[in-house]
């Protein structure tokens, strides 16, 4: 079964390396790419859902990779939106450089699938850097000034937390004599010290830069407003993701950061709730303000990342527990939402860029009137960030402040709990323009088919989750990683 | 096990699109339509109605009862719970009523975008029926927050000049009021985390089994999640704007049905379980109550606008609730409890005609300013009648059930505080300001009043749909009293 997996691997290889060929077809028709990348990745998703609904979770290459669900969780959802994406990307990407653009979305859903997999830090920081290096390219396609200052910007934070993580894996094998991360951990567990300590806070700040977790989120408005808003979709949706799963994997393993440092405050809990509390705060309350959608949606996603990481605070506290299990349930399911709301936000802001030129907030006034399609799946996808039952959003949330509202962090409930109700405010502040207010001109917009299509899909599945969220959860409970 | 309450919640919900499509294909082929599908709910609720009254359910217990099992993480355990009472029926009976007389009004107030105005409505109708049927609290949540979404958009897109100012308040306010309520919600659950306890959403297995230490917060969230849906003053600042800039139809939803949301929460959750809590501050929410009732009744003299001044009467009804339930806490008396259900049925029914009426008083004269209506019984005499009748069961006159209501609530006041008894003041007011306003605009001579034009008869039929119910409760006032009775018992003796 593991073939699955490998076939899945060497798919997406051949897609990254045999795309670019299409660039030589003189004249031709170059969005040809874009469907072929679109047929890999849908076959690659079967292989990989396949795989995960009948999973025998054995070592793979050499203990590198493991079939495990939490890797199947994340790479479905990773892969997922790589494919929403392209599939929009047809009526968004024009151009020679075409072919270019598909090959380098595969590339890294490829190191986003091996990333979800990852057993070894080594292995997980070449996948990390296969994953992020086409981002950087992607992040400047447009060859713009602002484009192109996003891509230097995001290159520049992106090789400072890739060292980072190089830095803090070399500690974990100096002290431990290895690169698996199981072996790691015990490692840590046996022998506490004040180095192990650092390599754990050097972890929490490599993988916070992809997370986008307050105090590493100063790239990210830039960035995601910089980029093509395509890319922003994959790097809000996917490559953050990808963030998540190997927080997941490296650090809730080291519950022995209380033993490591000796000090009854500075707690791997108690710095991933103080963390998860600024982000979701810092990330709300700068949405409120900005006047272009993107950045919205950005500092949006900054605060979405908080509530993941609340899940992850009685994980780290005591993995045992019913509450660990139903805030990683949380987590992970809020992940999997997060990835389908955020994305289709992303791609409306992108349809609306694209059609009108224009991303502030302006340009949303009376938007139900010029372009309906696109003003109900961004009205629905808010309204699922903003956590409104009975969509996708409030169900995950739900079971994050359900994790942590007893007991020592219930704090943190009631603070996610403020933010959510907070975050309506600008959330509806949106949706209003789009119904309430006048339009600047009142022509009808084209919604190109592609784009409608994608928009279906996202809007089923935020209600069809919304509605009957039983299988969803009990999918994300069974990606739990047992302590 | 039945299924009708499921169909009352889903044949709304499943309406919604349908409506949407035929109300675009052919608009009046599909308001006839709504108008079928909502008569089709009311005669369910009807029977249901009938159903909770020929055999009404045991103090705690529930009739028409449907359980799942919905929703299970770990040991959390999430139940479809629906189930009704004597509380809850002649509140499904009003909300449905109000839909139909609201679609009948609707034919004439809205004009743009109706397939989304009448699959919005639906939307609502189904949030609603969830919401007094819901046994579970949190599938009771994610009701009550449904009821927002079709909320917000009635006012933002179909409200006057000022829709979107008071389209972000309403939202804003009831969203970070329920979000609270949630909050207690969870604490409760967790709370009974402990060995010999059973925690539980469902609102059964809770009632009488949380312990008193763990009601004192719970009480405090939901009683600010229910206030601001009550509303209580001074949680009430966003119902005035509301009122103002929604569309008349859409107010007589607003005050019959969304504020009984509020009322009804501080009936099943605030008391229904956490009686002990309840108990203790009860002279507090007495007094909130009382002082509800005089600022609404109060402010609505000074105000110039007929709609807004039908707004504050809301405010000084609705406090009525509050002060009988809580008087029946005190006193024992159950004429409080049975008054305050009572009470919000009638206010459904009086206040909505006024609300549907103060439209068309806009729609036929030009504006609802109170000094600029003037000899409205020469110049739209049809007008004048319903606006007189309606102010009469507004203002609690017999033969109007409303009278019996506030009777009711008064009597179970005094019983729990001699004091109390300033209550009676409140109806005086009221039938003050509504009888000042009637000199005003219907006794008055005309001036101009040239190309306004009077309510044909069948309008007036349909706002005798709204009046005649009240008429024929007070005669046989056991309808909703005699299943009122078994809740009021249960909820007095539940601590």
């Amino acid at each position: 079964m593991v073939d699955l997996l490998t076939v899945s691997i060497a798919l997406l290889g051949a897609a990254s390396l045999l795309l670019p060929l299409l660039q030589l077809r003189k004249g031709g028709d170059r969005a040809a790419a874009g469907y072929a990348l679109a047929v890999v990745l849908g076959v690659v998703m079967g292989l990989v859902g396949w795989f995960t609904l009948h999973p025998t979770p054995v070592p793979w290459f050499g203990s590198l990779l493991s079939g495990d669900q939490l890797g199947g969780v994340f790479a479905l959802v990773t892969v997922g939106v790589t494919l929403m994406v392209t599939v929009a990307s047809f009526n968004y990407q024009k151009g020679p450089n075409t072919p270019v653009y598909y090959s380098l979305l595969s590339f890294t859903a490829l190191g986003m699938l091996l990333l979800s997999y990852s057993q070894n830090l080594l292995m997980l920081f070449v996948a990390w850097e296969l994953m992020s290096l086409p981002t950087y390219v992607l992040a400047g396609f447009d060859k713009k000034l602002r484009s192109n200052e996003a891509s230097v910007k995001y290159a520049i934070i992106g090789a400072m937390s890739s060292a980072i993580i190089l830095y803090a894996i070399s500690l974990a094998y100096g002290l431990t004599g290895s690169v698996q991360i199981s072996d790691v951990v015990n490692g840590f567990r046996a022998q506490p010290s004040a180095l192990a300590g650092v390599a754990t806070l050097l972890f929490v700040a490599g993988f916070g830069f992809k997370m986008s977790i307050v105090p590493f989120h100063m790239w990210i408005p830039d960035a995601y407003e910089g980029a093509p808003t395509t890319v922003t979709t994959i790097l809000a949706a996917a490559t953050k993701k990808a963030g998540f799963v190997a927080a997941i994997r490296v650090l809730l393993a080291l519950t022995t950061f209380y033993v490591v440092t000796q000090n009854p405050y500075f707690t791997l809990p108690n710095v991933l709730a103080v963390l998860a509390l600024l982000t979701m705060t810092v990330g709300n309350v700068s949405a409120l303000t900005q006047k272009s959608m993107t950045r919205l949606l950005a500092y949006s996603s900054i605060a979405q990342a908080g509530y993941i990481l609340i899940g992850f605070v009685p994980y780290s506290l005591a993995p045992t527990s019913a509450a660990a299990t139903i805030g990683m349930t949380g987590s992970i399911l809020h992940v999997i939402n997060h990835a389908v709301m955020k994305g289709a936000a992303f791609l409306c802001a992108a349809l609306v860029l694209m059609q009108l030129k224009r991303a502030d907030l302006g340009a949303y006034n009376g938007l139900a009137k010029r372009m309906p399609v696109t003003a109900f799946t961004m009205t629905v996808a808010l309204l699922a960030l903003a956590g409104v039952p009975p969509l996708n959003g409030f169900w995950s949330k739900f079971l994050l402040f359900l994790s942590v509202a007893n007991g020592p962090y219930s704090w943190l409930a009631v603070a996610g709990i403020l933010n959510s109700a907070f975050s309506l405010g600008y959330y509806a502040w949106v949706i209003k323009r789009m119904y309430a207010d006048e339009p600047d001109s009142p022509e009808r917009v084209k919604e190109p088919f592609w784009f409608i299509a994608v928009f279906a899909v996202a809007v089923g599945l935020i209600i069809g989750i919304g509605l009957f969220p039983q299988g969803a959860i009990n999918f994300a409970a069974g990606a739990v990683p047992a302590p | 096990m039945s299924f009708v309450l499921s169909l009352l919640v889903f044949i709304p919900l499943v309406a919604a699109p349908l409506v949407y499509l035929a109300t675009r294909a052919n608009k009046k082929g599909g308001i006839y339509f709504s108008a079928a599908v909502a008569l089709l709910v009311l005669l369910i609720s009807a029977y249901i109605f009938w159903g909770v009254y020929s055999n009404p359910p045991l103090p705690g217990q529930y009739s028409f009862v449907e359980k799942f099992s919905w929703i299970s993480v770990e040991s959390v355990g999430l139940n479809y719970f629906l189930g009704v009472d004597g509380l809850s029926s002649p509140l499904l009976f009003v909300s449905s009523l109000l839909t139909v007389l609201v679609i009948v009004g609707s034919r004439k107030l809205i004009d743009t975008h109706e397939p989304e105005y009448y699959a919005l409505l639906f939307l609502f109708e189904g949030a609603i029926m969830g919401v007094f049927t819901s046994l579970n609290l949190i599938l009771f949540y994610v009701f009550w927050e449904i009821v927002l979404i079709p909320m917000f958009f009635f006012i933002g897109v179909w409200g006057g000049p000022r829709r979107k100012y008071a389209a972000m308040k309403f939202i804003i306010f009831t969203y970070a009021g329920s979000t609270i309520m949630l909050l207690g919600f969870l604490y409760v659950y967790l709370g009974m985390q402990t060995p010999g306890m059973t925690p539980s959403f469902d609102i059964p297995a809770l009632a009488g089994h949380i312990p008193v230490a763990l009601q004192y917060l719970p009480l405090l969230a939901s009683f600010i999640g229910f206030a601001v849906k009550l509303p209580l003053f001074p949680f009430h600042t966003w119902l005035p704007d509301a009122h103002v800039e929604a569309p008349a139809p859409i107010s007589v939803l607003l005050a019959g049905v969304l504020l009984k949301m509020g009322g009804y929460g501080f009936l099943r959750i605030s008391i229904g379980l956490f009686p002990n809590a309840s108990a203790q501050y009860a002279w507090v929410f007495l007094a909130l109550g009382l002082i509800s009732m005089f600022y609404g009744a109060i402010a609505a003299v000074l105000q110039k606008d007929l709609k807004k001044m039908i707004a504050f009467t809301s405010i000084n009804h609705m406090g009525f609730v509050l002060f009988g339930a809580y008087a029946t806490l005190i006193s024992g008396n159950l004429l409080g409890i049975q008054g305050a259900i009572f009470q919000m049925f009638t206010h459904g029914l009086a206040v909505g005609s006024l609300f549907m009426l103060s439209g068309y008083i806009h729609h036929q004269a030009g504006t609802r300013e109170i000094p600029l209506l003037k000899g409205m019984k020469s110049t739209m005499p049809r007008t004048a009648a319903v606006l007189v009748l309606g102010s009469a069961a507004a203002m609690g006159l017999p033969p109007f059930s409303s009278f019996l209501a506030e009777f009711m609530v008064i009597v179970a006041g005094i019983s729990a505080y001699g004091v109390a008894a300033i209550s009676i003041l409140v109806p005086v007011i009221t039938a003050g300001y509504f009888l000042w306003t009637i000199k005003r605009t219907v006794l008055s001579e005309p001036e101009g009043g040239h190309g306004v034009h009077d309510l044909s008869w069948g309008d007036v039929a349909a706002f005798a749909a709204y009046l005649v119910p009240l008429v024929v409760l007070i005669v046989f006032s056991y309808l909703i009293l005699t299943p009122a009775l078994p809740v009021a018992e249960f909820l007095r003796g539940a601590r």
